[in-house]
């Protein structure tokens, strides 16, 4: 058991307790201990009463107290006017005697004195004879026993008289106290203290007394040593409390997501890539053979810029084959678009609308450097929609994407690293199904089963990119390009508990402090 | 993405046996349609398709794929074309300019009830969208065929040459030009046409006019439910896709009952060709380079199979190893072999594809700049920072407000930004780092907070016109934030980043701070940076209330030149 640490003063009250060794009044300990009732109370005794294993206890009692008035305490001393008549009677021994002469020889106030003659007539002390003219008076018994009046009033001779503790056939007395005015009521609640079980055996020289704490340990304790003696006088804390926020340095939640999905990329032999956000729509759209007057390439969805307002194009190669293979497939065995092809959209500039963009661009490098395959590349980026910022839209996310480029790549081998890729994404369960995308084919949606949501989740998309984009790269048959993404805020949305997704961006400073990572 | 509505009553209908909701739930999206809601009370089911598959438009193109996915039913859908020598359409050489493709055909003994007529709005306005973009390369009329007398003629008008009753404002009799101007879909859709000096325009035998295409037809024939016999007109400026919608269409009207009756257009040109043609578009494909890209070595028989599960004919091509497929006319999203994996693997169905880890061994790294990045987020977490995420999206008035000099020449700027709030890229780091501490202005303090990452600095001579640089941007807000305490930070920054020894903060003078505390950050010759304690009015213009000390550093510098390399 630990030290208990109490205030000084209720040390002394349980001294006085076990000295007493009783139970105890809460006014009468107040004497005792000398201390005010108040302090007695809401100090000691409530600390020692709230310890987590308590010392005492008391219990509470509504009492009645009845105060003799001047009277009374006149009757306690000389006894009640009838018990004064008859003990004059037998003190003179008087067998007989008339009213009028009692009165006389009494020297009393009239009214006590016949006050005294009907309760010592009524208690059967005396007797009164009318058989002359004056009435006389005559002992009815030698010894007249004690009235149960009296006997109330001998109560008085102690301290207090409280109506809860008299006998029966005293209480009913007392209201003939109250019509002959001798006594007061006063009413009061009774405490009475208690030791507890503990409080009778524990050892009274093992309490920490508050007041001689030392609040820290200090240099100079250490330097002369003078820790020895006071070590145990150090201050004890709540260690069961939260201590107050630490103002801390902490990696947003987003990174340490980004940097999650970075290594797992990294674990499976993936170089990471980085490329422009300023974009020419050649390399966001028509490498990726998105028509020129397909609906994702307008206005609504995608950024233009104004300034700057044209892109340089690549090396006249590439730009020829892309065109040929738009206009008619070119050497990729494509039937093509059809149409014109015009080199002025595609050198309009805008912020990219997906990673892939930066792909082609390392893709267009593989033929041309001789690289050894297979190349695997990953990156995880800001992309941009043109769109209105709300609770559930971004103008701006960040994509993940990964790229394959092998021989003889095949569906098999996407499910294959989409399979590897979300399993340490720590996504176990997913579903591959038959999806669309202007620049890949085959093409793979990915559908998740969230465990903590219990719930799918539609989570990507992932393809074979088309003849018709690698071929004007210089990527041929059997070499093929495996590629997956999806939007990270989806996955972030999934752990971070946020309604707003703009949160992710603006970084309430409290949820910064307090999100765990996972 | 384009949705349809269908009931599950309708599709066991169709399909021709009874489905359950979890049945559909399970298998639709094995033939590429997702499930966007489920109305179980009411048995209704909503899917989303893809753009490339109009097909899908209708309860009825869905269930021609379906049964075949259960193998109900199999190969080519049959449909039987009607040639009716009446049906003429004579085009006139004046749309030769304007819209110079039509075809018509007449849809006979139709009766249809609410949900087909439902049906037909959606494919309409699908392929209004999906295939016609907007109306201008497709617009389809559709019409009631007794109200008017072939031959039918396609020609042009001049704006106010005639008048007739529009749908929609049956009451009045205006001109084509009026027609543009007043009329809804005539506003909608004017662009199309209003830059010519005539209008298209289809009238019949007795000079009735049928319809203003791309815009409106006349009320004459007006289609109600007493309706059994239709007339279809489409028109626009690709043959290709204008045949193709007619194809979706009538195969879907001769699903629900109709007879399709071929008319013939007879074009300027002299030559004539019936309408609808639905004979399959014939490929051939290499059976190994299928099986090679699915990862599978299916025989003759088996991907046959497959191909005729998504509705298709196959047969051994005349070459060895080789499929002659049969693709049906209401689908033409096919223009190159490797279309065909995809119905393949759809045939030998997604889910039985094994995954199979591929044995291409790499050695993975980062890129230097992230490796940069990486390091820099973790000395200043060290110094007691927070790492915030901010947009590179900015508004050109957060450089005011922060007395920024803001240079239409060299910032990007947004041709069609959404609001004003995004109209432009960040160049630094300040103007974001600040609207997030007026975001999180009554949190606790201190708010000690910084953030890496790129800005985008306007540079004509690169290939887009921009290039990027990795920054970073830091700053304490508290009652007794000052220089010292940024200044403390810089220093600990560069000396772990291995700089410190060339660096040099130039005292200077700048609006944005407090004059006496602030300086340039100069590192071997070059401005990096900026570092000082922002001045009481920008704080004010902030709505702040304590001091805030700020630096911000380009970190190109950190870096070879040949690791900022950029795809």
């Amino acid at each position: 058991m630990t030290q208990l640490r109490i205030k000084e003063i209720s040390l002394h009250v349980l001294k006085e307790l076990r000295k007493f060794n009783k139970p105890i009044e809460a006014r009468d300990l107040s004497k005792k201990t000398g201390l005010e009732y108040e302090v007695l109370m809401t100090q000691a005794i409530h600390e020692l009463q709230t310890l987590e294993s308590p010392l005492v206890d008391f219990k509470e009692k509504e009492v009645t107290e009845l105060i003799p008035t001047e009277e009374l305490k006149d009757y306690v001393k000389n006894g009640l006017p009838e018990r004064q008549l008859v003990n004059f009677l037998v003190d003179n021994q008087f067998d007989e005697i008339s009213i009028e002469e009692f009165q006389t020889l009494m020297e009393m106030d009239k009214s006590f004195f016949f006050i005294g003659l009907t309760n010592a007539k009524r208690n059967r002390w005396i007797m009164q004879s009318n058989a002359t003219d004056s009435p006389t008076i005559y002992l009815n018994n030698q010894e007249a026993p004690l009235s149960n009046l009296e006997k109330l009033i001998e109560k008085f001779k102690r301290e207090t008289v409280t109506v809860e503790e008299l006998p029966k056939e005293l209480k009913d007395e007392v209201n003939q106290l109250l019509k002959r005015k001798l006594v007061t009521k006063k009413t009061y609640t009774n405490r009475t203290i208690i030791l507890t079980e503990l409080g009778k055996k524990i050892d009274l020289d093992s309490f920490m007394v508050i007041g001689e704490e030392i609040p820290r340990l200090t240099a100079e304790m250490l330097s002369d040593g003078s820790w020895r003696e006071n070590i145990h006088k150090l201050k004890k804390f709540e260690v069961q409390n939260a201590g107050p926020r630490l103002c801390a340095g902490k990696l947003h939640p987003m990174t340490v997501l980004i940097n999650k999905a970075r290594e797992v990329f990294l674990s499976m032999g993936f170089t990471e890539i980085k490329g422009p956000i300023v974009e020419s729509a050649f390399y966001n759209f028509d490498a990726l053979f998105q028509p020129q007057d397909h609906p994702a390439r307008e206005m609504h969805d995608t950024f233009y810029l104004k300034h700057p307002a044209k892109a340089k194009l690549p090396s006249k190669k590439i730009v020829n084959a892309v065109k040929k293979t738009h206009e008619g497939g070119g050497n990729s065995k494509s039937l093509g678009w059809g149409g014109k092809w015009s080199s002025e959209i595609a050198k309009r500039v805008l912020l990219r609308t997906h990673t892939t963009a930066t792909t082609i661009r390392r893709l267009s490098k593989i033929a041309q450097n001789k690289e050894s395959l297979p190349v695997k590349v990953f990156s995880l980026d800001r992309v941009f929609r043109n769109e209105s910022v709300d609770a559930t839209h971004l103008a701006e996310f960040m994509q993940i994407e990964g790229i394959v480029v092998g021989k003889n790549l095949n569906l098999s081998h996407l499910k294959g690293y989409l399979t590897e890729f979300y399993k340490k994404m720590g996504f176990e369960k997913l579903i591959m199904h038959p999806d669309f995308f202007p620049y890949t084919e085959p093409s793979l949606g990915v559908t998740v089963y969230v465990e903590t949501l219990g719930k799918w989740h539609e989570m990507g998309g992932s393809g074979i990119f088309r003849p018709e984009v690698t071929y004007p790269l210089g990527i041929k048959e059997p070499i093929r390009v495996l590629a997956w993404g999806m939007g990270f805020e989806r996955l972030a949305m999934l752990s971070l508990q946020r309604n707003d997704i703009r949160d992710l961006y603006r970084s309430p400073l409290k949820w910064l402090k307090e999100i765990p990572y996972n | 993405m384009p949705t349809l509505d269908f009931t599950i009553k309708q599709m066991s209908k169709l399909v021709g046996r009874e489905l359950s909701i979890e049945e559909l739930e399970s298998d639709l999206q094995w033939i590429a349609l997702d499930i966007e809601a489920i109305d179980e009370k009411d048995g209704v089911i909503k899917v989303e398709y893809q753009p490339n598959r109009p097909d899908y438009s209708s309860p009825e193109g869905i269930a021609r794929a379906l049964k075949g996915y259960y193998e109900l039913e199999m190969g080519l859908a049959q449909f039987e074309v009607r040639e009716n020598s009446d049906l003429i359409c004579l085009v006139d050489n004046k749309v030769k300019k304007i819209r110079p493709y039509i075809v018509m055909c007449a849809i006979k003994d139709i009766h249809m009830d609410e949900e087909q007529v439902a049906t037909l709005m959606n494919i309409q306005e699908a392929l209004h969208h999906a295939l016609g973009r907007g109306r201008q390369k497709v617009a389809i009329g559709v019409h009631d065929f007794d109200k008017v007398n072939p031959p039918y003629q396609y020609t042009t008008v001049k704006p106010n040459a005639i008048k007739f009753r529009p749908l929609q404002m049956e009451k009045l009799e205006l001109t084509p030009q009026e027609i543009l101007e007043e009329h809804p879909k005539g506003i909608e859709y004017a662009h199309i046409v209003n830059q010519f000096e005539e209008y298209p325009i289809i009238f019949d035998r007795d000079n009735n006019v049928i319809s203003f295409p791309p815009i409106i037809n006349g009320i004459l024939t007006t289609v109600t439910d007493k309706t059994r016999n239709i007339l279809l007109d489409l028109t626009g400026t690709d043959l290709r896709l204008v045949t193709y919608s007619m194809n979706i269409l009538v195969t879907t009207f001769a699903d629900m009952g109709g007879k399709i009756e071929s008319a013939k257009v007879v074009s300027f040109d002299g030559t004539e060709k019936c309408y609808p043609d639905l004979t399959p578009e014939k490929w051939t494909i290499k059976k190994s380079y299928i099986n090679s890209y699915i990862g599978l070595e299916l025989t003759s028989e088996e991907m046959i199979h497959c191909l005729k599960k998504c509705r298709m004919d196959a047969f051994p091509g005349k070459k060895k190893g080789t499929l002659e497929v049969f693709v049906p006319a209401y689908r033409s999203d096919f223009i190159h072999e490797v279309d065909f994996t995809e119905e393949v693997a759809t045939g030998y169905n997604y889910k039985q594809i094994e995954p199979v880890l591929y044995e291409g061994g790499s050695i993975g790294s980062y890129h230097p700049i992230f490796k940069l990045q990486d390091k820099v987020k973790q000395i200043m977490v060290g110094a007691g920072y927070l790492e915030t995420f901010n947009f590179m999206l900015t508004a050109r008035e957060t450089y005011k407000t922060l007395k920024i000099p803001f240079d239409e020449k060299h910032n990007v700027i947004i041709d069609n930004p959404v609001s004003k709030e995004y109209n432009t890229t960040r160049t630094m780091l300040m103007p974001v780092l600040m609207r997030l501490l007026q975001f999180n202005r009554s949190e606790e303090k201190p708010i000690k907070i910084f953030e890496v990452g790129d800005v985008i600095i306007f540079d004509a001579s690169s290939e887009t016109g921009a290039t990027q640089k990795l920054h970073v941007c830091a700053l304490t807000h508290h009652s007794s934030a000052e220089f010292t305490e940024i200044r403390s930070l810089l220093d600990f920054l560069t000396q772990t980043l291995g700089i410190w020894n060339d660096l040099e903060v130039k005292p200077s003078d700048n609006p944005t701070f407090i004059s006496g505390r602030t300086g340039e950050i100069w590192i071997k010759n070059s401005r990096v940076g900026i570092i000082g304690e922002i001045h009481p009015e920008v704080l004010e213009n902030f709505g702040l209330r304590f001091p805030v000390a700020i630096f911000e550093l380009d970190l190109s510098l950190v870096l070879p030149e040949k690791d900022q390399q950029l795809e």
